[in-house]
């Protein structure tokens, strides 16, 4: 004979539970999600009791744990049950409660008394032929859902070994298996991508991959030398005890953009702008093309987006976020102050002065060049108090206020090269130490 | 018998019967703009949580006791020995926002004369604008208080020194960050070119008050703008114009002479009207009046004077300690004192600060 487990019956009475939910209308899933709620008081204990109660009949017409046993609120708070509920019902008294809805006895037998002679006292059931759980439904469900799990396996397998085509299609498959589960969309999604040699605006450089996102990990600006990097998304920890205003730390998710490699430099802008801002140029810079450029106000930078945009169509360039540069700044942990003489220009050991050509220190984990040091760098954001919220209006560009610095600049002593670090400027202030990067989304599809 | 009230009782009682009282004003929660502890009064800087004293110790040191040092000039043994002395006197009288200039090698001494008591004293730096500079005054103070630079225009230079001063506070180094200017068009532009200026050091006496500078101060104050009044003595000219300074009295600038040993036979109607509205006025000097005339001006937060002598410390917050309206009998004098100076033309002030003249008197 079947036996029914508590794990068997829990899983069975959840399952009817939400297929009853999703069956009914919202109205009455609603009601029953009450029930259950009002229930799992009593289930804190009486788990098995609760169980049965929610596979009868009685959870459906109502009739609970309270209508038999009272509010039994002492009972309730009494961990010890040195306090016992309102009502425990035994022998007759059970027909007598049984009668105050079944007053013409029971429906199959006509029988009026000692009915838990045939019924479980919660269940309503026959307790010598327990309830079958299998549920043709929810069985077909569990086929698709591994069906679903083994295209999924064998996608990923596909794209690790290359190849994209085949695992498009175990990823579709897997869709149609499991519609619109976000993970197989996503990766369906990155397959495809693996599968365009072109996206707006770019020119892809070399052939990795993000694995998750499919995207290329390398990309040109179409038509410069503007050479940009995949960052990943995430999570982001915002701020600092360290910095009045960086408090305080918070966490903010990030989706994936490309941000610049270097900072703009000079040569790109004179490309673009014809002229050169700089303060840092002619003789007694020589190579000063190869420098960033600086001198350049928010609004400046944004007039070099803009005409950037104009030419290169459908790519979206920004400056990026004040929560996008830190991500891209944390990648690999904030810089240790013995390491920062070896990424980037600033005012430590060997002093600087001036700005120096983009790109000659060492990367960070990303393989972004001088986000510490050489300069600032000129961020979308409104310079706010924390938390960070892109919603607020803060990354609005017709926002009136100072505008977000960040990293550092060849002037600066090691504490300003901090992930944290925050300044803000006038967004028409133009300073020798102020440059900028930029950034744009990733492409959705 | 009485109840006998412990002094746990009477604590209680007191500090119930202040806050309701403080909560009956609706004064909870607010800074005063303005409080006066024995003697000394203390007034709000601008916007900052900083109360300098009114009468504040100025920078300058005395020329006689001056020897040259690599980075500009450091004073004779005797010489700091004496304005030790001084400073220690000041802070003794309540004053606690002392002014130190690098180049007159007063970081040293000062250092070691707020040490102990650095939570009490405010330390104003002046001084060339990097962050090393800045390191170097916290290393020297463990942080500054009050940190400005000089400029007569709110050129490139004073906006790339400004973004430095802005980045040293928000690194918590500097707790308020200004400039020093006598050019009232410069002022205008600091406060509102200058993004976060706590402060101006501004020359102000009853000679240069320039109407108030009518276009300057109503904006400083409707920004908030803390005003710190220097040259309230017009470098010790003031007490040039004194014809009844004591003899031996010392006036800011060495090349200055006091009006006995130089101009008497100048303009004899002149100063026969000053010396008699002084003698209406005889516990008080010319340089006495002058301070509160300075220090009647409600949105002065301080006014900062260099002191060479004890004696003009003393004389300063005696002027300070009866703090009442001034009386027609002291503006009268300082009429008087006015012509004197405009009748001198350029004269009456030092060589170097002649060019001032023009602009002080718009």
């Amino acid at each position: 004979m079947a036996r029914i487990t508590r794990l068997g019956a829990v899983r069975a009475v959840l399952t009817s539970a939400a297929l009853f939910a999703a069956a009914v209308s919202p109205a009455a899933a609603q009601q029953a999600d009450n029930q259950l709620k009002e229930a799992s008081v009593c289930a804190r204990c009486h788990v098995i009791s609760v169980v049965e109660w929610g596979m009868s009949a009685h959870r459906k017409a109502g009739t609970n744990c309270v209508g038999c046993h009272g509010e039994s609120r002492g009972h309730v708070v009494d961990e010890r049950n040195n306090v016992k509920p309102d009502r425990i019902p035994r022998g007759d008294r059970i027909s007598g409660l049984c009668a105050t809805c079944h007053q013409a006895g029971c429906p199959k037998t006509k029988q009026a008394a000692d009915c838990q002679s045939c019924h479980h006292v919660h269940a309503l059931i026959d307790p010598k032929k327990p309830p079958s759980s299998k549920d043709e439904q929810l069985e077909k469900l569990a086929a698709r859902w591994q069906s679903a799990a083994r295209h999924n396996a064998e996608g990923g397998r596909l794209m690790k070994a290359g190849q994209s085509e085949q695992a498009r299609a175990e990823f579709d498959a897997a869709l149609r298996d499991r519609p619109g589960d976000p993970r197989i969309a996503s990766l369906l999604a990155a397959a495809t991508r693996r599968l365009q040699r072109n996206f707006a605006g770019f020119e892809i450089v070399g052939t990795a991959r993000a694995e998750e996102s499919g995207l290329p990990k390398q990309v040109r600006v179409s038509g410069t030398d503007i050479e940009m990097l995949l960052v990943r998304g995430g999570d982001v920890d915002m701020g600092s005890e360290k910095f009045p205003a960086a408090k305080p730390l918070h966490t903010v998710r990030v989706a994936p953009f490309y941000a610049g490699k270097h900072e703009v430099t000079q040569a790109q802008w004179k490309a673009l702008m014809g002229t050169n801002p700089s303060a840092h140029q002619g003789r007694d810079y020589p190579g000063s093309d190869r420098l960033p450029v600086e001198m350049v106000s928010w609004a400046d930078a944004q007039a070099f987006l803009e005409k950037l945009n104009a030419r290169v169509s459908g790519a979206g360039f920004r400056l990026p976020s004040e929560a996008e540069w830190e991500l891209a700044a944390r990648a690999g942990g904030p810089p240790a102050p013995k390491d920062l003489p070896r990424i980037a220009w600033f005012d430590g050991q060997e002093r600087a002065t001036a700005p120096h050509p983009a790109g000659t220190k060492q990367p960070n984990a990303l393989g972004l060049f001088d986000l510490f040091g050489n300069v600032w760098e000129w961020c979308s954001s409104l310079y706010a108090p924390y938390p960070y919220d892109a919603a607020d209006g803060r990354e609005s560009p017709s926002a009136k206020g100072l505008r977000v610095l960040r990293g550092g600049g060849y002037a600066d002593t090691a504490e300003y090269l901090d992930p944290d670090a925050r300044h803000g400027e006038r967004p028409d202030r133009k300073l020798p130490w102020n440059g900028f990067r930029i950034a744009r989304s990733a492409p959705a599809e | 018998m009485a109840p006998h009230v412990t002094r746990r009782d009477f604590l209680g009682g007191c500090a119930a019967g202040l806050l309701a009282h403080q909560a009956a004003n609706g004064r909870e929660g607010s800074a005063p703009e303005e409080y006066r502890r024995a003697g000394m009064t203390y007034r709000r800087l601008g916007r900052t949580d900083l109360y300098p004293s009114l009468l504040s110790f100025g920078s300058h040191t005395d020329p006689a006791d001056r020897v040259k040092a690599p980075n500009g000039t450091v004073l004779t043994p005797q010489g700091q020995a004496r304005r030790d002395r001084i400073v220690a006197r000041a802070f003794d009288l309540g004053v606690n926002l002392l002014d130190v200039y690098a180049s007159e090698g007063q970081w040293e001494p000062a250092a070691r004369m707020v040490k102990g008591r650095r939570n009490k004293i405010l330390i104003s730096v002046a001084n060339d604008v990097s962050l090393r500079e800045v390191d170097r005054a916290c290393g020297m103070f463990g942080h500054v208080d009050l940190y400005r630079f000089h400029t007569a225009a709110i050129d490139q230079k004073a906006l790339e020194d400004w973004d430095v001063l802005r980045k040293a506070k928000e690194a918590g180094k500097i707790r308020a960050i200004g400039i020093a200017t006598h050019i009232e068009r410069t002022m205008l532009e600091a406060i509102t070119e200058l993004e976060g200026i706590d402060y101006l050091f501004f020359p102000y006496n009853f000679i240069h008050a320039r109407a108030d500078y009518s276009a300057f101060l109503p904006e400083a104050q409707r920004r908030g703008t803390g005003l710190i009044a220097m040259k309230p003595l017009a470098s010790g000219s003031i007490m040039k114009l004194d014809p009844m300074a004591r003899p031996g009295a010392k006036p800011e600038f060495g090349e200055l002479q006091l009006w006995q040993t130089n101009n008497r036979p100048i303009l004899p109607a002149a100063v026969a009207e000053l010396t008699k509205s002084l003698a209406r006025l005889p516990d008080e000097t010319l340089c006495m009046a002058a301070m509160r005339f300075v220090y009647s001006r409600p949105f002065v937060s301080a006014a900062i004077t260099g002191m060479f002598e004890e004696r003009l410390l003393e004389d300063n917050y005696r002027a300070m300690a009866r703090f009442e309206e001034m009386s027609r009998d002291e503006h009268a004098a300082l009429k008087a004192a006015e012509r004197l100076s405009q009748l001198l033309e350029a004269r009456w002030l030092p060589a170097d600060y002649r060019w001032l003249e023009e602009q002080w008197r718009g």
